[in-house]
């Protein structure tokens, strides 16, 4: 167990050292999101800050009802690249996060243990059509350990234009291995306007999920 | 008298249509790529809209070019906006004038 919490040290640490090392005069004065993410596994809050379009650096917070822990976390999301073409858009980013997950299981004697996960994500999109993936593997000491992934595809049933009302309809697949559940599929809405984004949808196994995000 | 109504329609009819000329040569318009998300593309509003010399920034998702008005007697440096937008996350293909079509 201690040496995946090192390695996965490691592995945030080469993360985040070349982007200090990278870091430049701030030209870009960034932008601050606000991200607040409910579904059937875990209710999330995650503010971050990006200095320039290349990364954010956030504090993210997790309740994991089922797991029967939280955890509080330093978040940081890198563009490892992006694509960008006339009519398309894609992006690939690595997304880590170092913190204290705290066990709300009676059973569990030390309730406090140092937690860390990562994952990439990937996504491309045109006006009409969207698609997405995304994993995580987590480690939470000795009060929990996963991997998930999920996958979304979406349509546009409109084109609008910018700073219209702009819709999407999405189907988002989740995959999580050591679930009882291991596959959740959820129909969803996603509708933003300007600064504000909102998704709806309910799951296959009948769980709620509502997301919005917020960019100042 | 003739003269001066005449004089004062000149001046009025051709009033707007200088300032309209002015205004059209201080505007710039970038081809750029990878415009497709509303959401994403507030950043290019942010960030030109923090420049003083910028008066006004539209963004037109379906010709993928970003408008740039500025104030009198005052812009920004093509190599400044390109910069501005590569900061916002797009790749510039061409930046143009009015002139330029």
């Amino acid at each position: 167990m201690q040496f995946r919490y090192f390695a996965l040290l490691g592995l945030v640490g080469l993360l985040i050292i070349p982007k200090i090392g990278q870091a430049r005069p701030v030209s870009y004065p960034g932008g601050i999101t606000a991200m607040f993410m409910n579904n059937g596994d875990v209710n999330s809050a995650h503010v971050h800050y990006s200095p320039t379009a290349k990364y954010s650096l956030g504090y993210k917070y997790e309740h994991w009802r089922d797991r029967d822990f939280n955890m509080h976390a330093l978040q940081l999301n890198n563009l490892i690249k992006r694509w960008n073409k006339k009519e398309t858009q894609a992006n690939f980013y690595i997304k880590s996060g170092v913190g204290v997950a705290h066990s709300l299981d009676d059973s569990v004697t030390d309730k406090n243990d140092f937690a860390a996960y990562t994952g990439l994500a990937l996504d491309w999109e045109s006006r009409r059509f969207f698609t997405s993936y995304e994993n995580r593997y987590t480690d939470a000491g000795d009060i929990d350990d996963f991997f998930m992934q999920s996958a979304r595809v979406g349509v546009a049933p409109y084109i609008g234009d910018y700073g219209d009302l702009h819709t999407w309809l999405m189907l988002e697949v989740e995959h999580s291995p050591k679930s009882d559940d291991k596959f959740t599929i959820t129909p969803l809405v996603r509708m933003f306007k300007g600064v504000h984004l909102v998704e709806g949808g309910v799951s296959n196994r009948g769980d709620v999920m509502f997301n919005y995000v917020v960019r100042y | 008298m003739k003269k001066f109504i005449l004089t004062f329609l000149a001046l009025t009819l051709l009033s707007p249509v200088t300032a309209f000329a002015q205004n059209a040569g201080n505007t710039i318009y970038v081809d750029v790529n990878g415009l497709v998300c509303d959401f994403c593309a507030r950043a290019v509003e942010k960030v030109f809209n923090e420049e003083e010399s910028v008066e006004d920034v539209k963004v037109d998702l379906n010709t993928k070019v970003i408008t740039i008005s500025f104030v009198a007697d005052k812009e920004l440096s093509e190599e400044k906006i390109r910069e501005l937008i590569t900061d916002s996350g797009y790749d510039v293909v061409a930046v143009r004038s009015a002139e330029d079509g």
